[in-house]
């Protein structure tokens, strides 16, 4: 078995009485897509700047390709693409420009990589614009051809989806699909759109208010949504009194809507039908549902 | 470093600002040849509307050691503006451009781009001494100026030279302010704060213990009866200047980047 890529014991960062980041321990193994999950301000940000030797824990330790992350470690850097927050690119410079920096600082030579890179993102057309001059998709793709440029292992990325347009979207989970499937790229990434990271990451690590309260499998994510019988009729308050009558429980009203998580109830709705209509309030609407994924992460933030 | 120092060129060279420092030399010269012009004949100035009628201009003579003199002493006090300028904009940009964030984590150390930085900063502030010699010398020949010795010129030329090596030391704790504040408005802070007091400390008669006044006295600004800041002011500055230098480094490497 090989050695985890991101290895992270007890992070925590504190700014006097704030804990930013409280106690998060994580093993990302190589060729793993794992989400960080959380609200704005849940720590996603402050935890990746930690990964990344930006900011220094106040507890806790973290290791990245085997190496311990400590002020003035440097080397481990070459093998790791990033993007922390907003893309930022030096407005006066060109696009191949700031690509060509970037690629000075990691030590590359020639233009091959940025030509590549510039072409992999699709940045051909604006090549040789200024930086200030691309739109907010267009930068967040320079940000992102920057962390990709020197083909790393891992790729440590802040919400790599911003400013894009759902085409854009679509065409990064496949960028990052295919480099995690072809390549064997680790990816970090973080988020807050639950549906856009169900649909990338392997595994999913929910982070709130500092915490990492729970990861789940991406393949696992089906078990963890719960599912409802949702019924409709037209005197919902004799309806209710029927259902409760023939002893189904855990039921509740949501607008003119009578939902039921009664599991009896799930695994046999024409039983609900059944009593619905003998009680002279037949039902117009019946279904099982599922939570939605927004639903799902509120419960596990908020339980 | 050869790969950073090229960086940083770049990013400087795509910008306005070394066509702005570039101007500001040359107004500082051109001003000086203003000057001297009108010092050699005041009525020819005030027949062609350079002074008014009733205006005098006291400050010496028309002559090489005077305008020579006054490029030392325009680079104390100017150069710790300009100077200071190309400081704060070298290394506050990284900051308010948010680019900083892309320099943390890379194989080649932060110390690296700090000394690159630092290392374009004092490049950038020497030509901007040398375009001010060349155009001196040019407008000085142009004005026929008198008083021309090889070894007087030659002395005032290093002169010149010297305020302006002190000046650049003394801006260093200029970026520091810079990286500390996260931006160009704590450098300009600190800048006219140290323009300030320089100017204080300096009429108190203690300039030569303070290293912001030690360039003023060198030029000889502060005027003959002012005492020379000697060895101790030079060490001062020197001090300075590594102090700042090795603080924006130490800050680089070891503080939390968390914006």
């Amino acid at each position: 078995m090989t050695a985890p890529v991101i290895v992270a014991n007890g992070l925590t960062k504190r700014y006097g009485e704030v804990v930013a980041v409280d106690d998060v321990s994580l093993r990302i193994a190589a060729g793993e897509i794992y989400a960080l999950l959380g609200l704005n301000g849940a720590g996603k940000t402050t935890a990746i700047r930690m990964l990344l030797g930006m900011v220094r824990p106040t507890g806790g330790s973290v290791t990245v390709l085997g190496s311990e992350i400590r002020p003035g470690a440097h080397s481990v850097w070459s093998r790791v693409g990033y993007l922390v927050e907003t893309p930022a690119a030096y407005p006066d410079l060109t696009v191949t420009e700031n690509l060509t920096v970037a690629a000075r600082l990691r030590g590359l030579r020639g233009r091959r990589q940025v030509d590549d890179v510039i072409e992999r993102l699709r940045l051909t057309p604006y090549a040789r614009n200024r930086a200030r001059t691309l739109s907010l998709g267009n930068a967040q793709r320079l940000g992102l051809a920057k962390a990709l440029l020197h083909q790393p292992e891992l790729l440590i990325l802040d919400e790599p989806a911003n400013g894009l347009d759902p085409a854009g979207v679509a065409e990064i989970r496949d960028l990052l699909h295919e480099l995690s499937r072809d390549q064997g790229v680790t990816v970090l990434l973080s988020s807050h759109i639950l549906t856009e990271v169900a649909r990338l990451a392997t595994r999913i690590g929910v982070i709130h208010h500092g915490r990492l309260v729970r990861e789940i499998a991406a393949v696992d994510l089906a078990e963890h949504v719960r599912q409802r019988l949702s019924v409709s009729a037209r005197d919902r308050v004799a309806a209710e009194k029927a259902l409760r009558a023939a002893g189904f429980d855990a039921i509740h009203s949501e607008g003119d809507q009578i939902v039921l998580t009664d599991p009896r109830a799930i695994g046999e709705p024409e039983a609900v039908a059944g009593v619905l209509v003998a009680a002279g309030c037949p039902p117009y609407r019946l279904a099982v549902e599922q939570d939605d994924l927004e639903t799902f992460f509120l419960r596990v933030v908020e339980p | 470093m050869i790969n950073v120092l090229a960086t940083e060129l770049l990013k400087a060279r795509r910008s306005r600002v070394p066509w702005v420092t570039a101007l500001a030399f040359t107004v500082v010269a051109l001003v000086g040849g203003l000057f001297m012009f009108i010092l050699q004949d005041q009525e020819r100035a005030r027949s062609i509307g350079l002074i008014g009628t009733k205006a005098s201009l006291a400050g010496g003579a028309a002559d090489w050691p005077t305008y020579l003199s006054f490029l030392a002493q325009s680079t104390a006090v100017g150069g710790m503006i300009v100077f200071g300028l190309v400081e704060i904009w070298t290394f506050g940009r990284e900051f308010s451009q948010y680019t900083v964030k892309d320099l943390l984590a890379l194989p080649t150390p932060r110390v690296t781009i700090v000394a690159a930085k630092f290392t374009v900063v004092a490049a950038w502030c020497l030509l901007l001494t040398a375009q001010l010699l060349v155009l001196g010398l040019l407008i000085g020949t142009v004005l026929r100026l008198p008083g021309w010795s090889t070894v007087q010129v030659f002395s005032g030329l290093l002169q010149v030279g010297a305020v302006a090596l002190l000046t650049v030391l003394l801006t260093t704790p200029v970026a520091f302010a810079a990286c500390v504040g996260r931006g160009y408005l704590p450098g300009v802070g600190v800048m006219i704060a140290a323009v300030f007091c320089a100017q204080i400390v300096a009429a108190l008669g203690y300039g030569q213990y303070f290293p912001w006044s030690v360039p003023a006295l060198f030029s000889g600004l502060a005027g003959p009866d002012q005492p020379s800041p000697g060895t101790l002011g030079v060490v001062l500055v020197v001090l300075v200047g590594a102090a700042g230098a090795a603080g924006t480094a130490l800050w680089w490497r070891q503080a939390d980047h968390d914006r």
